[in-house]
């Protein structure tokens, strides 16, 4: 991305006091407006998404859980196992090519809206305001001596921050661990070793990256911000001052024909730096730390209301537009993301459509090769797993097949709960007068009785002595 | 019109370098490692997977985190900055 427009040269000096300079703490001001109400529907949204989504039930079990111990992911009705990484894999390209497209058109829009780090710091803001006050008032507190005051209100808002992180990693764990049992837990404590570890850790990241870390976050963690620069293109949607409107920027009073005086429409009030997440000046010009909040549109459309302006002296734009140019939505690039896009979200709904939930592995009895029964017939000896990945349970039929008169000895019925497995001894008996090699191979095959749609076919071998 | 100078890379900077593309690393590795081999089976050890996961996840990090540090322990400059060459000086100029 480019580097701010007018950025002075920085002086040695400089340089050796930012290297030791403490970060400069960022206040922003409370914004209200039409992306500010955006922003808190979005958190609402997500949020009430991740603290609700572990409560909810589907068939009597809980609707998301990640099953660590018995390794099964479920999603509402859906279970997911090992075996099936192949979705997880299509669903992190999916997401990481939603993102190049969205970002190709409208630019750092998962930053200010969607990303967790905006919504957590947000909700922490809210609670630092509602404690502290507004940026005039917590600029204050931070200067001010340590008093009975400023310790009162510093252990209050702490104090909420980490029961809200608290609670943030409680919820993290329910998703691994049904959440239910684990509240039951909670009180008298008797969480295990690991689950209580991760629920402090997960919650003491909430509260650092949310409390204390905020903008830097952006700045230093995040890859993505990193590399955005490279899906932006002059066509993208940024958030811009408007040079050639704002400059020459300049105080005045209300009612003075500024144009008079030879300003630009900006007032210079410094507002769009007030309230400022990262504490940037959006008048420098595009630059990487914006994270596209719009916070600065808001109060910026605000003052010009004020005095009496027409809005969008900050706004939503892109390079194109400012300059003039004409804008070019549908581009190349927009095409191949979308391209791209939609043929593996296709391809993933098809996977996951004709996805066999029966799957059968056979594991032949190491111990013995083969036997003879009091009969005379060959017997062989299998251990059979039925995997049943359907939300309801099965009753399965298992066949043979490729040996002539090959028959299925089984003590019990093969009736496996919903995502469950269930391992079956079984072995398989065949008269030696149609066998003609020493290992044949052969197919076993699962069906489920209830609907014979639901099957599943798998090859082994058959060993026997050599006959000729 | 000259490329704009950065800032030096700030101390907590460096910090982060370590110790968060080698957290993100280690758990996708714990991922990908655990989806195919299943600790129980792989071990025989009496352990609940929770616990072998959450193991796992930091031998990870340690491995991925002594890369991280090397990388940035191999980035310090070596060399001195020479000082400048003694120009010749009659005792006239003086």
């Amino acid at each position: 991305m480019k580097q701010a427009k007018n950025t002075q040269t920085v002086s040695v000096d400089d340089v050796q006091q930012t290297l030791y300079a403490k970060r400069q703490k960022i206040h922003p001001r409370k914004v209200s407006g039409l992306f500010a109400k955006l922003k808190v529907t979005s958190v609402l949204v997500l949020l009430g998404i991740f603290y609700i989504f572990p409560w909810l039930q589907w068939d009597g079990k809980q609707a998301v859980l990640f099953d660590l111990p018995a390794r099964q992911f479920h999603i509402f009705g859906l279970t997911f196992w090992p075996q099936d990484f192949i979705y997880l894999a299509f669903l992190l390209i999916i997401a990481g090519l939603s993102l190049f497209f969205f970002t190709a058109l409208a630019g750092r829009l998962w930053c200010g809206f969607a990303c967790p780090q905006t919504v957590w710091t947000e909700v922490f803001l809210w609670m630092e305001r509602m404690v502290e006050g507004d940026r005039p008032q917590r600029i204050k507190l931070d200067q001010s001596p340590l008093n009975a005051r400023k310790f009162r209100l510093k252990a209050t808002k702490h104090t909420l921050w980490i029961v809200f992180s608290l609670f943030t990693g409680f919820t993290f764990i329910g998703y691994f661990t049904p959440i239910h049992d684990l509240l039951d837990r909670l009180y008298p404590f008797s969480l295990g070793g690991w689950e209580a570890f991760w629920l402090f850790f997960y919650g003491f990241a909430t509260y650092g990256n949310a409390g204390w870390m905020r903008e830097q976050v952006c700045t230093y963690m995040c890859p993505y911000a990193r590399f955005q620069s490279a899906m932006f293109d002059k066509d993208t949607m940024i958030i811009a001052y408007d040079e050639a409107r704002g400059e020459p920027r300049g105080s005045r009073k209300r009612g003075v024909d500024y144009k008079e005086k030879g300003l630009g429409a900006c007032i210079d009030c410094t507002m769009c730096v007030q309230v400022c997440p990262t504490g940037i000046d959006i008048r420098n010009g595009l630059q990487y730390q914006c994270i596209s909040c719009s916070a600065c549109i808001d109060i910026c459309n605000d003052v010009m209301d004020k005095m009496g302006y027409a809005k969008g002296l900050i706004r939503y734009t892109t390079e194109h537009s400012l300059e003039g140019k004409e804008v070019h939505i549908l581009r190349p690039r927009i095409f191949v993301y979308g391209g791209f896009l939609l043929f593996l979200l296709g391809l993933l709904i098809y996977a996951i459509g004709i996805r066999n939930p029966i799957q059968l592995d056979v594991i032949r009895d190491r111990a013995s090769l083969y036997r003879e029964t009091s009969q005379g017939l060959i017997e062989n000896v299998y251990v059979i797993k039925a995997i049943n990945k359907d939300s309801v349970p099965h009753t399965f039929e298992l066949t043979a097949s490729g040996i002539e008169g090959l028959k299925v000895v089984l003590d019990r019925e093969i009736a496996v709960d919903a995502g469950s497995v269930l391992d079956v001894p079984i072995s398989l008996v065949v008269n030696p007068n149609y066998l003609t090699d020493r290992a044949t191979t052969i197919s076993f095959k699962l069906t489920a009785k209830d609907n014979p749609e639901l099957s599943n076919e798998e090859e082994a071998r058959f060993l026997g002595p050599n006959y000729r | 019109m000259s490329k704009p100078e950065l800032k030096p890379v700030p101390q907590i900077q460096k910090i982060i370098a370590v110790l968060w593309p080698s957290f993100i690393i280690a758990g996708m590795a714990t991922v990908g490692f655990f989806t195919f081999f299943d600790p129980v089976q792989l071990l025989h050890l009496e352990v609940s997977n929770e616990a072998a996961y959450s193991t796992g996840f930091f031998i990870f990090w340690l491995l991925t985190l002594s890369s991280s540090l090397l990388t940035l322990y191999f980035q310090l400059p070596t060399h001195y900055i020479p000082p400048p060459p003694i120009i010749d000086q009659s005792p006239d100029d003086l």
